[in-house]
Order: structure tokens, then C-alpha cells, then sequence
């Protein structure tokens, strides 16, 4: 096979190639919540951040994408083709997690539970910082992943949104290279049992 | 109509996969959420394939939404890899998604897209089990409303279920579902886990595969995740029975090919009136025939 | 690469697709291909069928279809809609105004004569149903005078090109209710599922590309008297419709191209409107791709039946539009039919272990008593 088109095939977050890896680094990391899901290199070219991977594998003109720390720039707005929204009605949220959120993102409903918002979660490190520990579906007993730069507001937050299964959110929450996924089914404790 | 007008031969042209692009986001989109609520039918607006309803465009439509380059596919219909629908499935898949590998070797699958069974092999965390389904809810034989079935569903209140089944025992001291037997996940919804038999539901628990359910016609896709409890609908005093292989004497029949005495077995008549038993999964069976002739083999040396 | 060799049942696929081809072309030394110019335009009203009930409007590819499955309207319907499926969605068109139709036929049957002229044009309603043995050895040369001698001999300056709505004329006699609101976004069959109740765009979209005889079937039994929608036609028109849309760039409304369609506005009887006001009559209404009028007439009377079955609950299936619309797509329809065909032989299995198992309980019972 020829690698060099390989690399090409790959080089661009918009390259169906790209998506469909990214995807399924994206499913593996639903699937057992907690684990770390790495880039990989060929996919690293300069134009490349993991929040445009995700939005462009994720997001297109069907849904809706809210931003309220403004973390998508235009040239990616209008890429995307998708369809800015609030946090309250948005199907994706984009949103830092060092500031504690201040919207009610959508929950879904015991008819639609689906509708539940994909909160997409920036975080400074994955792999590195407070440990929190994970139980759930995807996990055998318990998994323990540490991260930095997650506000307490946002567990706490999570906690409350979550509270009324099948009623809730699902997160993902990405560094510069590494991605973890947070189905509204984990739950999660920190290490001093809160 | 323009009579000059020609065919455009580069428009007919197909993409990887078949499906464009935004068909396949949407599966994908479908797919995490489905994850996230675990035996929850999220509804998607499924396409039409090349072969019929029924033929497992659900399914399909799971296949060609994951798969990429560097995958190994096993596409499997009643356990075989030779059977005409997984065949024609398989050969479908090599023409649109050129640089995939296929395999019949259960172990060597990255994705096995299957008809009305689970291999015996035990799966691993590294591959991903699609089903194909032709009814996706439990809850149609007690409701018809699509919409009074989604609440029900959403409160967990399966107790119309329950009283059908309550039913059954009356009648004839048996449940008497054979396969599509009501399965609960992570302790909330009831799902239809495809006509695989019953032999094959406690694959479904505590599994370390992810398995995703497609269901084309009716437009739904489910999952349940890996390490997630899978539990079919049973009473207290009545215990879930699988698929009874014992012999008038009480013997486990075991496979005529490679002499297995703990997989689900094909029952039919050969020319000469005698009535064989044979291993379901093909693979397992052809597996355990070359171990068995390569140990044999050894023995003679 | 590693592919699985093809064994008994690959083998048995590839036998039964040769024998299909050998079939298409038994005629042998005396076989010419079809064109597919000619099954487009000999096979004209064939091709509208696979048009409309594909969902795709490309008659060239429909075909295509009719050639390529030997003339099975299911098979060809189903390899254009399948083909439909991989084209990605570039955007909607805003709605389109069917008054400006470039009308080839256009008939009423409510009023003797209507503004413009009853337009007969190319139909088969008055053609005596006798065999045309002529057609049996049709002689080439014949047969390529005939559209030219047609063409001569029509005066085509006195046409207006197109013709006012008959409905319109009673809508402003009070005999109809207005014209609904034209801004409500449409419901799209082809990205949502169907969760009942649904609003009537998703009924209309869903019947725009159902099967032919499963939409005559249901609306002859409301015609028969499983129903009581009493349709006269208001107007029926066939013909070419500009298909209308907003330049991508400039953003001015350019026209795109136009497409054959078939429209059928049915009248039916009278109720009370909804503000308590007058009585007037109610509408059904029905449109396809092609020419295709048994379609959009049938089309035109369900609509009406199901207005009222959604309104007041249904009293016969032609009425019930889970029954309805569930039932005419004739792509999920004829495959799940045909599906019983595929083996089934384990979940066969694991009934005759449950009914075995039965059996014996109820043999053990039996002998106890």
C-alpha cells in the first residue's frame, strides 16, 4: 500500500478517512468510558486541532452547535456547515471546562432521550491531575482516570443533569491530542468519595 | 427531455462505502448516543441499500458507517460464512469499501456483522458485533402506538410485558419465546436482541465486544455497550431455558463434523433419511476440525 | 489483501446472476439491445412509474432501471431509490407554484368548461382498448415520420403555455377554504423516521413515492364504499413544472431545469370549517413525478381520507394513516416480502425446540391425569 497517499488521505480533519478513524477512536472511547483515546501522528499536520476532528466528524448541517466561550473560529463556522445555537437548545455544546457553566443544556425526554445534549469539554490534561474514578457500562468494575483543568462546578453539574436516567447529557472531553467520552451512564466519584 | 442527453458515467460513480458522507454522520451521531443509553432504540433516518428490507440494510448501513482501511470484516448469516445472504453481503462490502480485509476466522474480525447468531468464540474488546435486526421493540405485541411503546419504555414499565409472558406460563407451562427473547440492559430498557436464539443471550452480558443492533426498515439503532448487564425477562420461579441439544437418553448431541458438545446445532435430514446434528457457526466448527487434525497429525508423528 | 474464497453459496449467486442475463438476452442471433432512449420515450408512462416511485427524477437512469431488472417495476423503483441514496443533499428549493406549469393535458370534471379550455392531450382515457395489430411488425421508416407529421401539423402559437388553477376560481367563490400556509418547514421522510401522528407533508411525501397499485388498492376501497370521499376532479394537469431556486451564489431565483409531473386536485364533500363558519368543500390532493394519473388521483383521494381520519379518527383503513402510509412504499414493502425467502433455519430451530418442549409438557400432563 502506498503510504505516502495514505498521509494524504489522512492529512485533513475534513478527509472522510480521517473521520472515520477519528470516529471510531471516538466510538472505542464511549464504549469504555475513561480510556484514553490518542491521535495519531499521520493525523497531526499543522492546521490540525482535536475540536476540529471532532466537530467535523460529528457536526454537519442536520444538528445544532452551541459555543458560548467562543472557541470555533469563523473559517471553521462556516466549513462545518452547521447551525449555531443556544446552550438550552443545542445538540452539541462546546465549552471549556475551567469555567463553570452558566446554561441548562438539553436533557432530552423519556420519549427522546436522545436529544440529550453531547457536551464536547476542553480540559488542559488528560492522563495527568485529579483522578476520578469511573463505574458504569464500558467499565468492568471501576476505572480511574486522571485530569486536570475539569472544574468541580461541572461534576457537580453533570450530577444534576444526570440524576434522572434515560434523562441527561454525554460529554467528551479532549486535550491537545487525547480524548476521553463520558456517557451520562458513568458514574463518577472522586478519590475522596464526593 | 433533451434526446442528446448522455448517461453521465462519472456521476454514476459510487463513494467509499456507498453511503455519502452525511448518511454516514448521522449513523455515527446515532451510534454514541445509542451507547449512552444503553438497549435504547434511537430512531435514524435509514437509507435504501442495494439489496431488500430484510435483507439487513440495517446492518449494512452500521458496516458501512464504521468500517474503514486497515479492518478485517466477517459477515455471517445463521452462524456461516457461506450462507447466500452473508455472501451476497460480503461481496457487496469488498466492492465498496476496496483496502478492507474479510475473513471467516472469528478471531482475526476487527467487525463482524452477523443474521440470527453470536459466534461462539468468545469476543474481545478490540472487535465490534453488528446485528441485524428485523423488529426492534419488544413492546409491539402489547402496543401498537409507536408513542405511548417510547414512554413506556422511557419509565421502564414493562409490566404489559411481563403479564404476556405471565400468559404464556398459564397456557402451556413454558415461555414459549424461541428467539427475539426480551432482554433488559443495565437494569432499565427492554430490548428485542434480533432472532438469535436464545443459547446465545448470555453472550450478551457482560460481554467485552460492544454490540450494536440495526434494524433498516423500521429505522432504529441500539447497542449494548461492552461489560454492561444484559438479563433476559424471566420470573422468579420460572427459569430462562436455552436450546435443548440432549438425545432421548439425555445426552448432549454434539456436532457430527467436529464432535462440539457445547454449540448451537443445525438439526436436518441428509438424503438417507438420518438426521444429523452440525455446528450453527461454521467457523467454529471448521476451527475446531483443524486443531483436531493437526493434534491428530502430531499424535501420528 | 485478504478476501474469504467463494464457495457453495457464492457460487450459486454467480450461477443464478448468469441465468439472469442469459434470460435478458434469450433472443440469441436475433437479439438487439434495447436503447435506453427508447424505453424512455417508447416505454414512456413505464419510465414515469419508475420515476416517481424511485424518488429520484432522472428518466435516463430510470431507464436504465427498467432495463437492468428486465422490467420488474419493484426491482426498478428499488435500484434508482437505492442509487438516490448515496446522493448527498445540496439544498432545499423553496416551494414551487404549480400555475406555472408548461401544461401538456389539463382536464376538469367538476365544470363543463374551465378558464383556458378542457386540454385533452396525450391520454388513453378515450382510446377504444382494442389490440393494435399493426403495431405487431411496426415499420421503422413509419415509425420515424410519426413525431415530425405530429409536429408539422400542430399550430404551436395559438398554446397559451400555461393556465390558471380551477381551484382558485372556487376558492374565491367562498366554495373552498384558503390556501393554506405555504411557510411551514416539510416534514422530510428521508431524514426523520415516521413516529405517529404525523403532519400531512409527511403523508403527501410518503405517498409522492409509493408504489402505484398499493395507493389504487386503498383509495378503491374508500371509492367502493370503505370510505366516503365522493371525489370530483377540480383539475387534473400534466406537464413540465421550472424547478425554481436561489442562485448559490448571487442568491437571485434562477430556474434549474423543470420535470414531467402529474397533479390531481380532488373535491370532496362539504363540512363545516374548523372557525364554525360556512360550510365549504374539502380538497384532496395528489402530485407525482411523470405521468402518472391512476397515481395521482389515488394519491388525491387518500389524502382526503386520511385529512379526516388524522381530524376524527378513522373509520376504515383508507382512513388510518399508520395503515396507509406504512404499507405503500412498495421498495420495503417488496423487500421484506421477498425476505421470507432468505434461510431462517435457526431461529426454525429454536421454534422447534419451544413446541417440542411444549408438547412434551403436554404429553407428561396427559399421562398424569
Amino acid at each position: 500500500m502506498n503510504t505516502d497517499l495514505n498521509s494524504k488521505a489522512l492529512a485533513s480533519v475534513w478527509a472522510p478517512a480521517a473521520q472515520q478513524l477519528f470516529f471510531r477512536k471516538l466510538m472505542t472511547a464511549f464504549s469504555f468510558p475513561g480510556c484514553i483515546e490518542t491521535m495519531t501522528p499521520e493525523i497531526q499536520n499543522k492546521d490540525f486541532s482535536v475540536l476540529r476532528m471532532i466537530l467535523a466528524t460529528l457536526t454537519d448541517g442536520e444538528v445544532t452547535v452551541a459555543d458560548p466561550h467562543h472557541m470555533i473560529d469563523d473559517h471553521d463556522w462556516s466549513k462545518l456547515e452547521t447551525n449555531r445555537e443556544t446552550p438550552e437548545k443545542a445538540r452539541f455544546i462546546v465549552a471549556r471546562g475551567d469555567i463553570a457553566p452558566m446554561f441548562s443544556p438539553g436533557l432530552g425526554s423519556l420519549e427522546c432521550p436522545e436529544m440529550g445534549a453531547t457536551i464536547i469539554l476542553r480540559v488542559e490534561h488528560l492522563g495527568r491531575g485529579e483522578p476520578l474514578v469511573l463505574r458504569g457500562p464500558g467499565i468492568q468494575s471501576e476505572k480511574e482516570v486522571d485530569c486536570s483543568g475539569l472544574g468541580a462546578a461541572w461534576l457537580c453539574k453533570r450530577q444534576e443533569w444526570n440524576g434522572a436516567f434515560p434523562l441527561g447529557v454525554d460529554m467528551i472531553l479532549f486535550d491537545t491530542s487525547q480524548v476521553v467520552a463520558l456517557p451520562r451512564t458513568t458514574l463518577i466519584t472522586t478519590k475522596e468519595g464526593k | 427531455m433533451n434526446p442528446y442527453y448522455e448517461l453521465p458515467q462519472d456521476e454514476a460513480g459510487y463513494s467509499f462505502g456507498f453511503l455519502d458522507e452525511y448518511a454516514k454522520r448521522e449513523v455515527r451521531r446515532n451510534i454514541l448516543k445509542a451507547i449512552c443509553i444503553p438497549g435504547y432504540q434511537t430512531p435514524y433516518a435509514s437509507r435504501e441499500m442495494p439489496m431488500g428490507r430484510g435483507f439487513g440494510t440495517g446492518g449494512l448501513q452500521l458496516t458501512l458507517s464504521l468500517v474503514g482501511r486497515g479492518d478485517t470484516l466477517k459477515v455471517i448469516d445463521q452462524g456461516a460464512d457461506d450462507s447466500v445472504n452473508a455472501v451476497n453481503l460480503r461481496h457487496f462490502l469488498e466492492l465498496t469499501c476496496p483496502g478492507v480485509d474479510t475473513t471467516e476466522q472469528t478471531q482475526e474480525a476487527t467487525l463482524i456483522q452477523s443474521r440470527h447468531r453470536i459466534p461462539e468464540r468468545q469476543l474481545t474488546n478490540a472487535q465490534v458485533l453488528v446485528l441485524q435486526v428485523p423488529y426492534p421493540d419488544p413492546l409491539v405485541v402489547v402496543e401498537p402506538s409507536e408513542s405511548r411503546r417510547k414512554i413506556m419504555h422511557g419509565e421502564g414499565d414493562y409490566s404489559r410485558l411481563l403479564t404476556k409472558l405471565y400468559e404464556d406460563i398459564v397456557r402451556f407451562d413454558e415461555i414459549t419465546i424461541s428467539h427475539r427473547y426480551p432482554t433488559r440492559i443495565n437494569g432499565h430498557y427492554v430490548l428485542d436482541p434480533s432472532p438469535i436464539p436464545r443459547f446465545d443471550i448470555p453472550k450478551l452480558n457482560q460481554s467485552s465486544a460492544l454490540t450494536l443492533f440495526g434494524a433498516g426498515r423500521e429505522k432504529k439503532i441500539y447497542a449494548v455497550p461492552p461489560y454492561t448487564n444484559a438479563e433476559p425477562l424471566v420470573f422468579d420461579d420460572i427459569a430462562f431455558r436455552t436450546e435443548d441439544f440432549t438425545d432421548e437418553q439425555g445426552v448432549r448431541r454434539s456436532c457430527h463434523r467436529c464432535g462440539a458438545t457445547d454449540s448451537f446445532l443445525d438439526e436436518f435430514n441428509r438424503d438417507d433419511g438420518v438426521r444429523i446434528y452440525q455446528c450453527s457457526d461454521s467457523d467454529y466448527c471448521n476451527q475446531r476440525i483443524a486443531v483436531h487434525m493437526l493434534s491428530a497429525g502430531e499424535g501420528a508423528l | 489483501m485478504g478476501y474469504v474464497a467463494i464457495k457453495g453459496g457464492g457460487v450459486a449467486i454467480k450461477g443464478s446472476l448468469e441465468a439472469l442475463e442469459a434470460l435478458r438476452a434469450a433472443e440469441g442471433e436475433r437479439g438487439v439491445p434495447l436503447s435506453l432512449s427508447a424505453i424512455e420515450n417508447q416505454l414512456r408512462l413505464l419510465t414515469s412509474r419508475i420515476v416517481s416511485e424511485g424518488g429520484l427524477y432522472h428518466p435516463r437512469l430510470a431507464a436504465l432501471a427498467i432495463k437492468q431488472t428486465q422490467g420488474d417495476t419493484l426491482e426498478a423503483a428499488f435500484a434508482l431509490r437505492a442509487y438516490r441514496s448515496t446522493k448527498p443533499r445540496l439544498t432545499s428549493t423553496p416551494v414551487q407554484e404549480t400555475s406555472r406549469m408548461r401544461v401538456i393535458r389539463r382536464i376538469s370534471s367538476a365544470f363543463k368548461d374551465i378558464p383556458g379550455g378542457q386540454m385533452l392531450g396525450p391520454t388513453y382515457d378515450y382510446a377504444l382498448r382494442l389490440m393494435r395489430i399493426d403495431l405487431a411488425d411496426e415499420s421503422p421508416e413509419v415509425f420515424r415520420a410519426i413525431a415530425a407529421k405530429f409536429m408539422a401539423d400542430t399550430p404551436v402559437d395559438t398554446l397559451p403555455e400555461t393556465y390558471p388553477k380551477v381551484v382558485e376560481a372556487l376558492r374565491k367563490d367562498g366554495l373552498l377554504p384558503d390556501a393554506p400556509d405555504h411557510n411551514i418547514e416539510p416534514f422530510d421522510i428521508t431524514r426523520e423516521p415516521l413516529i405517529f401522528p404525523i403532519p400531512r407533508s409527511a403523508v403527501l411525501s410518503s405517498m409522492a413515492r409509493a408504489e402505484t397499485g398499493s395507493l389504487l388498492a386503498l383509495a378503491y376501497s374508500n371509492m367502493r364504499g370503505y370510505g366516503d370521499v365522493h371525489p370530483t376532479i377540480a383539475e387534473l394537469r400534466v406537464g413540465y413544472l421550472p424547478v425554481l431556486l436561489p442562485h448559490p451564489v448571487t442568491g437571485e431565483v434562477i430556474e434549474a431545469g423543470e420535470v414531467l409531473i402529474t397533479e390531481c386536485e380532488v373535491v370532496a364533500m362539504y363540512e363545516s370549517d374548523d372557525n364554525k363558519g360556512k360550510p365549504v368543500f374539502t380538497l384532496g390532493y395528489g402530485a407525482c413525478f411523470g405521468h402518472n394519473e391512476t397515481k395521482a388521483i389515488s394519491m388525491a383521494v387518500l389524502d382526503r381520507a386520511l385529512q379526516k381520519g388524522m381530524k376524527e379518527g378513522p373509520t376504515n383503513p383508507s382512513e388510518d394513516p399508520e395503515f396507509v402510509v406504512l404499507h405503500v412504499d412498495g421498495v420495503d414493502s417488496m423487500g421484506f416480502a421477498n425476505h421470507y425467502k432468505m434461510p431462517h433455519y435457526v431461529t426454525f430451530q429454536s421454534d422447534m425446540d419451544r413446541l417440542r418442549t411444549t408438547q412434551a409438557k403436554a404429553e407428561q400432563k396427559k399421562g398424569s391425569q
